[in-house]
């Protein structure tokens, strides 16, 4: 069974469509991005595929179980979700944080245990955030802000991780080494989907891509065979000769 | 809470029912110190742990530094409520009286809350617009009922200006177990607060349901507001102050920040009522009118504040 299964899905704030009956799968192991230009709806495929936007026609699947009847704690242990903005007004520490991606798995009604703080930690670990712990948040740079947050998200323990622009504003060392610690996710059985702006990015570990266009139209299929240069030059609106593209 | 810093909070806490106790102009005979001051004191205790406690949970859910019951209309809601019971004759120590005045602080809540959504994306700047608002309508209304109950109105007056006197014992009473069972559910739910500090969408991310939070928060802090407001009137910036000290104190998380908020709206409040008494004695001023003269340039700071860190 797949991780994640959208059929048919549908979605669009006005008259014009802006997510057109769209289906795919992710399965354990795979990395997908997903590109298109602005405004072809890549956030708001990810918050229909955790339930945040409830779809107009077609379904998301997550574990085989469909998302428009399930509470938002049975969700959020399915799949887990890292914002492109993260911003609080308050100096939570990096450990309370992470400790909140516990939320889904604790309830509301008792305190942290042995096995919360131990996947705290782990994640912390896996993100090479450990020496961060009682840092602010607020005070770690872009690029460690994002690793506290996916630790936030892999803290949940969910099969499936959703990450909204997780390298913009980052420099290039940081969205190297985002790209390279979701590919090693995947490579431990997650399966992973990501909005990127870069094209050239996602050739450091994405197996498969999901292309969207303006207005509803949309490409998946293996990475190498959707971001070929003529592809991303159409989706864009750039030449094929443009030397933006990889 | 590092032990050093609980410590530091219950000594403050201490200091301020000494000084309470220990200021006026009528001296220090134990009649005056058990008979009048007393009962001030636990008065000013309890309304300063329900808006300590009212401000922690507002500022929490709505991930907004500005808010607390005063500038969101939640007060004036209250004692708007209040001054209409009064005037219609129901007891203040009736059942009816404190589900009235729940009712007027939980109904202006919403009500910025939900002017403030009108404007599209909820944001600082719109809640604070919305609250301002609420609250200047209903304080007109409340200035009317007195203008025109002109033989009751003076005692009235002093209850919308925020003094705090020796509340009957059923009141009081009736007060502090409200205060006390808003305190014990929020501090029990602290995480799905964390949760909501972080933004209604990662909220949901993280397996709280934003709609059902917001109300659970709303109703809570709205019962500690109007328990509150029913012992001492309109008083403004406690619920304000408090969170953002207790912050600095012990840092942000609702587990330890929704007690450190009670205790400390307690303490703020019992020394702002000592102050009141000791400015210009033998009158006195209303700690209400203590806490504005505080809380005014403190809000100040928080928009120059927030300013900042949004550019």
């Amino acid at each position: 069974m797949p991780a994640l299964k959208v059929s048919g899905l549908t979605y669009s704030y006005g008259p014009a469509p802006l997510i057109r009956d769209v289906s795919f799968e992710l399965r354990s192991g795979d990395f997908m991005c997903v590109l298109g230009p602005n405004g072809s709806g890549k956030s708001t495929l990810l918050k229909l595929l955790t339930g945040f936007l409830k779809p107009q026609g077609g379904h998301a699947r997550l574990g085989g179980q469909d998302t428009a009847g399930l509470p938002p704690r049975r969700l959020a242990a399915l799949a887990a979700y890292v914002p492109s903005e993260t911003v609080t007004p308050y100096d939570f520490t990096v450990k309370e944080t992470v400790l909140l991606g516990r939320t889904a798995r604790a309830g509301f009604w008792r305190g942290y245990d042995a096995a919360d703080e131990a996947a705290a930690l782990k994640a912390m670990e896996e993100t090479g955030m450990t020496g961060f712990a009682d840092r602010a948040v607020n005070s770690l740079s872009t690029g460690e802000r994002q690793l506290a947050f996916i630790a936030q998200a892999l803290a949940q323990e969910a099969k499936v991780l959703l990450l909204d622009e997780p390298t913009s504003h980052l420099d290039l060392r940081y969205k190297a080494a985002v790209m390279n610690l979701l590919a090693g996710l995947a490579g431990r059985g997650l399966a992973v989907a990501a909005v990127l702006h870069e094209p050239a990015l996602a050739r450091l570990g994405c197996n498969k891509a999901l292309l969207l266009e303006r207005g509803g139209g949309y490409y998946c299929g293996a990475a190498a065979d959707a971001l070929v240069r003529e592809n991303l030059a159409r989706l864009y609106g750039l030449p094929a000769s443009s030397p933006l593209l990889p | 809470m590092a032990k050093s810093k609980a410590l530091l909070l219950v000594a403050g806490l201490l200091l301020a029912c000494l000084l309470s106790l220990a200021a006026g102009p009528a001296g220090f005979s134990p009649e005056v110190i058990l008979n009048l001051r007393l009962p001030r004191l636990l008065a000013a205790l309890t309304v300063g742990a329900g808006l300590g406690l009212a401000g922690a949970l507002f500022q929490g859910v709505l991930k907004n530094p500005l808010s607390d019951p005063y500038i969101l209309g939640t007060s004036a809601g209250a004692t708007a409520a209040a001054v209409f019971c009064f005037l219609a004759g129901i007891e203040r120590s009736s059942p009816l009286f404190f589900a009235a005045v729940f009712a007027g602080a939980f109904g202006a809540t919403f009500l910025s809350y939900w002017l403030a959504r009108l404007a599209g994306r909820l944001s600082d700047a719109s809640l604070v617009l919305a609250g301002v608002a609420v609250s200047a309508f209903l304080s007109a209304l409340v200035m009317l009922t007195l203008s025109a109950a002109r033989e009751r109105a003076f005692s009235l007056f002093y209850f919308v200006l925020g003094g705090l006197y020796a509340a009957e014992p059923a009141v009081l009473l009736f007060s502090v177990a409200i205060i006390a069972a808003a305190l014990l559910f929020s501090a029990a739910r602290w995480r799905a607060l964390d949760a909501m500090a972080l933004g209604e969408e990662k909220a949901y991310h993280l397996g709280a349901s934003p709609e059902r939070e917001r109300i659970v928060f709303f109703v809570l802090a709205c019962a500690a507001t109007s328990a509150a407001v029913a012992v001492g009137g309109t008083i403004g910036f406690v619920g304000l102050m408090t969170p953002h000290i207790m912050r600095l104190l012990a840092g942000p998380s609702a587990r330890v920040l929704i007690p450190a908020s009670a205790a400390g709206g307690a303490a703020l409040l019992a020394a702002a009522d000592a102050a009141g008494r000791l400015v210009f004695p033998p009158a006195e001023v209303p700690a209400g009118v203590i806490m504005a003269l505080a809380g005014a340039p403190f809000f100040m700071w928080l928009l120059w504040k927030s300013s900042r860190g949004r550019n």
